[in-house]
């Protein structure tokens, strides 16, 4: 039994002592309860998405058969304007990150990564709103030059490279020197695009799938970027630092070493990316045009999944249904997401473990 | 040699990627602010003379190679004052430094000469608000007027029509909203947060399985379920049981304040679970093992030592969750977000705070100017403004956040052996 070493009293036969524990006692059984309770009821909560799903579908009596044929349409309009954006998501993000995790110097690095975080809080409805307002009635006569400006600055700036450059220790502020001849490049193309081909390739709406991809892969760069940089920083020094004492350049290392190691990180990127685009709403709902038609055609408009909840819930009956067909799309939306999701999480997990072991041996 | 070559022209090609991407960003973040402040800057007022000897006075809102549409004065209602007129017939346009802007009451706006000042404000029910000569104006007065547009746009509510008059009751409706969602997710994230770094086995797995997976379900899903199980679910329950008296008009059963702010807790929560759980993962072990040598419980060590150093993340996590809140606008079209409210959810009347009541929202006034107004020459400009006012705030927000980790990192270091 402990002793007070002043007064030889034993201490846990000392009323005070002994409140004072039963105090502890139950302040740490309030906390504990706190916690299991608090985070029983978020699991609750975030089950009850897929819970509240499924059990609302499984009860509806609606007598009207559900119209497949719509909801097809509406899936490949979402698809659609999906593979616009990736297309346009995946070389900016990807390689702007190849460019920040290799190349790019330490303080502009650190100026990169949160200016691309501002521009994921962009809410997508001000993305959506200079998309539709702003940028469509200029898109309708400019497509052959946005076209153009695709195949024109990646083989300016490889050609400039390639009878200019050379590996230098100013390569990690390229993007400085390069702003200027991007942006002058740019204006030549769309000057020259505007005296000669208004007139080609008129898409058939202001509204269309291509103007929706603009906008929406705008919106998923910083996640494709800060999913890949994270990926492609994860490979450890050592991997480049060993090619770079075999006499390799930078540009040799990250594409015979530093990318395969990574290509997984990269396909994570690229399932995210495609995830974001495909459950986002509101730019699809601002910039597409909201008319559901089929086919593969970039310049028509198109109607989406989310887009159709936003307009037909507030004013859908709960036992229609047309309700029921909405309860459908959001679980197809949300069907689509988990799958992706888990296949992009285990992705990640394995490449992380992977790189792990390597830097530890 | 031509390897190298090759290597420097691909670095450049990455480089001049980057540079595009800066430049995309800062040409979008320009654009919108560019854009919501030259909405309220003071326009010119033209007066053209058409070859029929016909003089209209007004502003050129739109114009193109061989026309132009001119907002004359609107005599009866806002938005009827448009005119297109084909360069081909005008004879002469110029801005005469005396003509009046009369802006009445009610958001309309009429142009005139100088001496026609009295006629143009008569027939006005609710009077004369403003009468500018904004042609004289020399630059610090117009950046006057630009100051009082400014405020009178954060500061008044908007009129009967939605097309003038300022946004305060979407600014009130998006900062109650979000500090209602702030008390309801904070508690609930920071109790999953200490569960997941405390405990271990298959409750802990499942948590933080069904966080990474739920963490990218698309908001309108969200939105779908707020409005089936919340508004239709629980808030008929409700209204059942509580406000029998009062159905078939909804009391809770229709979209609200409370259930958006739910839908937006749930929304978020993931946000501030991984950045509380982040902050706790990061602190050193040797901080718990010698509050747990001292004697204290491992629930004393992590309310009254572990959590208070991780205060900074805790922050992050709100701050972070707030800018994502501010910002979703696609959920809430589903639960209870209106174009105008007929009462403010916030008021003087007891209980002050009325969470079944409808609100409005600056990211639903952005998409509701733009593409659903009766005057969308007007709306735009005004959608833009609004666009603005929503950008600034979202950004100070995410700046502190960055600030705000930047700042535990330091307190990480100094804790470091």
């Amino acid at each position: 039994m402990p002793v007070n070493p002043v007064t030889c009293d034993s201490i846990l036969s000392s009323d005070l002592v002994r409140a004072s524990l039963r105090r502890r006692d139950r302040r740490a059984r309030a906390a504990n309860l706190f916690v299991s309770a608090g985070t029983a009821l978020v699991l609750a909560g975030l089950l009850a998405i897929p819970l509240y799903l499924l059990t609302a579908l499984a009860s509806s009596h609606a007598a009207e058969p559900i119209e497949w044929p719509r909801l097809g349409v509406l899936f490949a309009g979402s698809l659609r304007a999906t593979a616009c954006a990736v297309a346009v998501a995946l070389p900016l993000g990807i390689a702007t990150a190849m460019f920040s995790a290799h190349f790019c110097a330490p303080r502009l690095r650190a100026w990169l990564k949160p200016a691309l975080e501002v521009l994921d809080a962009i809410p997508t409805v001000v993305l959506g709103l200079i998309a539709t307002a702003s940028f469509a009635p200029w898109l309708k006569g400019h497509v052959a030059s946005v076209l153009a400006l695709v195949v024109v600055i990646p083989c300016l700036l490889l050609a400039a490279g390639f009878a200019f450059g050379a590996p230098s220790r100013r390569d990690g502020w390229l993007p400085l020197w390069l702003l200027p001849l991007v942006i002058a490049a740019t204006t030549l193309t769309i000057a020259l695009g505007s005296t000669r081909g208004t007139t080609l390739l008129v898409p058939s709406s202001p509204w269309n799938a291509l103007l929706v991809g603009l906008a929406l892969g705008v919106a998923a760069v910083p996640l494709v970027f800060s999913v890949a940089e994270d990926a492609l920083f994860l490979v450890p020094r050592a991997h480049a630092q060993a090619a770079f004492a075999l006499g390799a350049t930078r540009w040799q290392a990250l594409t015979t070493v530093v990318l395969p190691a990574a290509g997984s990180g990269l396909l994570a990127a690229a399932l995210l990316g495609f995830m974001r685009c495909f459950g986002e709403t509101m730019i699809v709902l601002m910039a597409s045009g909201n008319t559901a038609i089929a086919g593969f055609d970039p310049l028509a408009g198109l109607r989406s999944l989310g887009a159709d909840i936003a307009l037909g819930m507030p004013d859908a009956a709960p036992a229609g249904a047309a309700w029921r067909d909405l309860l459908i799309a959001a679980l197809l939306l949300l069907a689509m997401n988990v799958l992706f999701g888990v296949v992009a999480q285990f992705v990640r997990e394995r490449l992380r473990r992977k790189l792990s072991v390597e830097s530890a041996a | 040699m031509m390897r190298a070559r090759a290597g420097a022209g691909g670095t450049w090609l990455l480089g001049g990627i980057a540079a595009a991407c800066i430049a995309i960003m800062l040409g979008l973040l320009a654009f919108t602010l560019g854009s919501g402040l030259a909405s309220l800057w003071p326009t010119r007022v033209e007066r053209i003379e058409l070859r029929g000897g016909e003089i209209l006075f007004g502003e050129v809102v739109e114009s193109d190679a061989d026309s132009l549409i001119l907002r004359g004065s609107e005599v009866e209602r806002i938005g009827e004052g448009y005119r297109r007129l084909r360069r081909a017939d005008i004879a002469t346009r110029n801005a005469p430094p005396d003509a009046v802007v009369v802006q009445l009451g009610d958001g309309r706006r009429r142009f005139g000469a100088a001496d026609m000042e009295v006629s143009l404000a008569a027939p006005a029910a609710d009077g004369v608000a403003e009468v500018l000569r904004p042609n004289a104006m020399g630059p610090f007065a117009r950046t006057g007027v630009f100051l009082r547009n400014l405020f009178a746009f954060v500061a008044t509510p908007p009129d009967a029509s939605n097309l003038a008059g300022g946004v305060l009751p979407a600014l009130v409706g998006t900062v109650t909203l979000v500090l209602l969602m702030s008390v309801l997710v904070m508690p609930f994230g920071i109790a999953t947060a200490v569960y997941l770094h405390e405990r271990r086995g298959p409750g802990m797995r499942i948590a933080r399985g069904a966080i990474d997976t739920l963490a990218g379900v698309p908001a309108i899903v969200y939105g779908v379920l707020g409005l089936g199980l919340f508004v239709h679910g629980i808030g008929g329950g409700v209204d059942r049981w509580f406000h029998a008296d009062r159905l078939p008009v909804p009391t809770f059963g229709s979209g609200g304040l409370l259930w958006a702010a739910l839908t937006l807790a749930l929304l978020t929560l993931p946000v501030v679970v991984v950045s509380v759980e982040q902050g706790l993962a990061r602190m050193p072990a040797s901080l718990r093992a010698g509050s747990l040598a001292l004697g204290a419980t491992r629930e004393e060590t992590m309310w009254r030592l572990l959590l208070p150093a991780a205060r900074p993340a805790v922050l992050t996590g709100l701050v972070l969750a707030i800018a994502r809140a501010a910002g979703s606008v696609a959920p809430l079209m589903l639960v209870g977000m209106v174009k105008l409210a007929p009462a403010s959810p916030l008021d003087g009347a007891f209980p002050y705070l009325h969470p079944s009541r409808q609100f409005m929202h600056l990211g639903f006034a952005v998409y509701d100017a733009a593409l659903a107004s009766s005057d969308v020459i007007r709306g735009v400009p005004r959608a833009y403004a609004c666009a603005m006012l929503l950008v600034c705030v979202v950004i100070a927000l995410n700046l502190s956040a960055i600030l705000l980790r930047n700042r535990l990192r330091d307190r990480y270091r100094a804790l470091e052996p």
